[in-house]
């Protein structure tokens, strides 16, 4: 069967030189929850400043004035959403949907996908990042948190999927 | 061979030549060549006489001197307590302990500045801290502490009280004519602070 | 050489750019390589569609071989290159809570991103989970704390807790990756496989 996607390794090797070029120019990797956590501090900074300021947590990314917003995170997932749009609009899948298994209703889906949400968003600030950040840029520097992360990652996925098989198959 | 065989063979070989190559263990220069001419213009990595030998004489236990002469020259003369690294050898493994480090005040001693200030420029391109050098070398320690002349009556203050601690001293490194001096003047040397190692500098990151 | 920025070889004021230039490339990759559709990354655990794998490991085998022959060439200074620090619980407890969030919602931070780009909805929810989780995380801080830090292990590197070179090390990696492919693919060809 024709597939519509590219070569997962050509792909691979694709992203491997993103994350080379990351490394090159700016001496770091990739993330995606960092920026995420941006926009949390900086909500909560404009919302409820004191608090902000009071907790070990958000003042960490408010020392000196600095906007959290203006970070390295911040514009590389903006890029993100760029060439994922200019990605999708090349391939033709520019569209508003709702995916899912069909044995469930999209609004389970979608209880579903915020669940996974609020886990992946907790689990990355307990582990220092998601799988860009920590795990494929860590594996890739070697680091032994990225292997960590990576193992506890995948093999807690491939645990629950049998308990979770009916959203997907 | 099908194009996923091919790659595959090539990220194997890739894989065996990286994993036989020795690691690229180069230490990257630190300075940049303005950084350096800024030091050098300063003069921060120089160390008078007047404030080597108050150190010396309060017995100050961070202080190293290192004799970077021939060890010809060194058996010959040399500062007490000094160490002997000849220049040729400077870069020697035995000696890196005693250069990269954070704890002693490394001073590069030559008979004039010359050699001291070569094998401070070395050192310094590596990245090592906490090394500085004797200004005028042993020649100018031998003119201004072990012989110091005495300046005219007419002189400031401060030129004065630098001869009778110049004097102290000189009865204390054991050079020069015996003449009785008042002990000298207690006049604070401010040591440069030793820069404890950091950890490498490196981007913030995370995800 | 290389890493430019930090080096000061290209400016300061360029790191944005260049981040934002990176996420681009980023999120094109990701995206033509099918990770905007949840149900074709959870075929990963079910062995219908290992494209995640795939991507994933030939990602960390591309990216750990350049840098190590960047490094032989002398065209990146490996010193100031960002090594993620390990906590050892906290890695691990993130991880399991992270792998659980996989299952469950199908995606992962930058996918999900990726995906919200093109327009599917369940990725912006996700997003917005993605929100809520990091707030709560923020306020339990002070309790969390102690375990957030504990077990410091340093910036330290898998190739040096196993006492291999970091050469090595890749190797073992790349054989790893290959076996897992030779798996995958097997899988693949034994479950039917559908196009999302």
């Amino acid at each position: 069967m024709k597939t519509k996607y590219m070569n997962p390794y050509l792909a691979g090797v694709l992203l491997g030189l993103v994350l080379l070029s990351a490394f090159y120019f700016s001496g770091r990797g990739l993330g995606a929850s960092g920026a995420v956590k941006s926009v949390v501090v900086t909500t909560v900074d404009a919302v409820a400043p004191e608090h902000a300021g009071g907790s070990g947590f958000y003042s960490k990314y408010l020392k000196d004035g600095k906007n959290p917003l203006n970070s390295w995170l911040v514009y590389e997932i903006l890029g993100v959403l760029v060439g994922g749009f200019l990605s999708g609009a090349v391939a033709g899948r520019l569209k508003f949907k709702i995916e899912h298994s069909p044995k469930i209703t999209s609004k389970k889906r979608l209880i579903l996908a915020g669940m996974g949400g609020i886990l992946f968003g907790f689990g990355s600030q307990l582990g220092r990042g998601c799988t860009s950040g920590s795990a494929l840029t860590g594996m890739a520097v070697l680091s032994l948190a990225g292997f960590v992360t990576m193992m506890a990652i995948f093999g807690t996925a491939f645990a629950l999927a049998y308990f979770f098989r009916k959203n997907w198959i | 061979m099908t194009p996923r065989l091919r790659l595959t063979s090539i990220v194997i070989i890739l894989g065996m030549i990286i994993a036989f190559v020795p690691e690229n263990t180069t230490k990257p220069y630190k300075l940049t060549a303005s950084e350096l001419l800024e030091e050098v213009q300063y003069g921060t990595e120089m160390v008078s006489p007047d404030d080597l030998a108050e150190w010396l004489i309060n017995n100050d236990p961070s202080i190293q001197l290192i004799d970077i002469r021939t060890p010809n020259e060194y058996e010959q003369f040399h500062l007490d307590n000094a160490m002997n690294i000849p220049l040729s050898q400077l870069l020697d493994e035995e000696w890196i302990d005693y250069l990269d480090q954070g704890i002693m005040m490394n001073i590069f001693y030559s008979n004039g500045t010359t050699l001291s200030h070569e094998a401070w420029m070395i050192t310094r391109q590596l990245g090592y801290e906490n090394n500085y050098v004797l200004q005028g070398g042993l020649n100018y320690w031998t003119e201004t502490i072990l012989n110091p002349s005495a300046p005219a009556l007419t002189s400031p203050d401060d030129e004065i009280a630098k001869y009778t601690f110049r004097k102290g001293a000189s009865q204390y490194f054991g050079g020069g004519s015996l003449t009785q001096s008042t002990a000298a003047t207690k006049s604070k040397a401010s040591k440069p602070k030793i820069k404890r190692k950091k950890k490498k500098k490196a981007p913030d990151g995370g995800c | 050489m290389g890493p430019l920025i930090p080096q000061e070889i290209i400016g300061e004021g360029w790191n944005f750019f260049i981040a934002f230039a990176v996420g681009i490339g980023f999120g094109f990759v990701l995206e033509q390589a099918g990770f905007s559709s949840s149900r074709k990354l959870a075929g990963v655990f079910y062995g219908y569609d290992a494209v995640v794998l795939k991507v994933f490991f030939t990602a960390a085998v591309t990216g750990m071989l350049g840098l190590l022959y960047f490094s032989l060439f002398d065209w990146i200074d490996l010193n100031l290159v960002w090594v993620n620090p390990t906590f050892l619980w906290s890695a691990i407890v993130g991880g399991v809570i992270m792998g659980a969030g996989f299952i469950i919602g199908g995606f992962c931070p930058g996918t999900s991103v990726c995906a919200a780009a093109i327009g599917k909805i369940d990725a912006m929810v996700f997003v917005g989970g993605i929100f809520i989780g990091i707030f709560a995380f923020a306020e339990m801080f002070p309790i969390l704390k102690k375990f957030y830090m504990s077990n410091y292990l340093g910036q330290v590197k898998l190739s040096e807790v196993l006492g291999i070179s970091q050469g090595a090390l890749a190797f073992f990696v790349i054989l790893a990756a290959i076996g897992m492919f030779w798996v995958a693919e097997i899988a693949e060809k034994k479950f039917p496989k559908e196009e999302y």
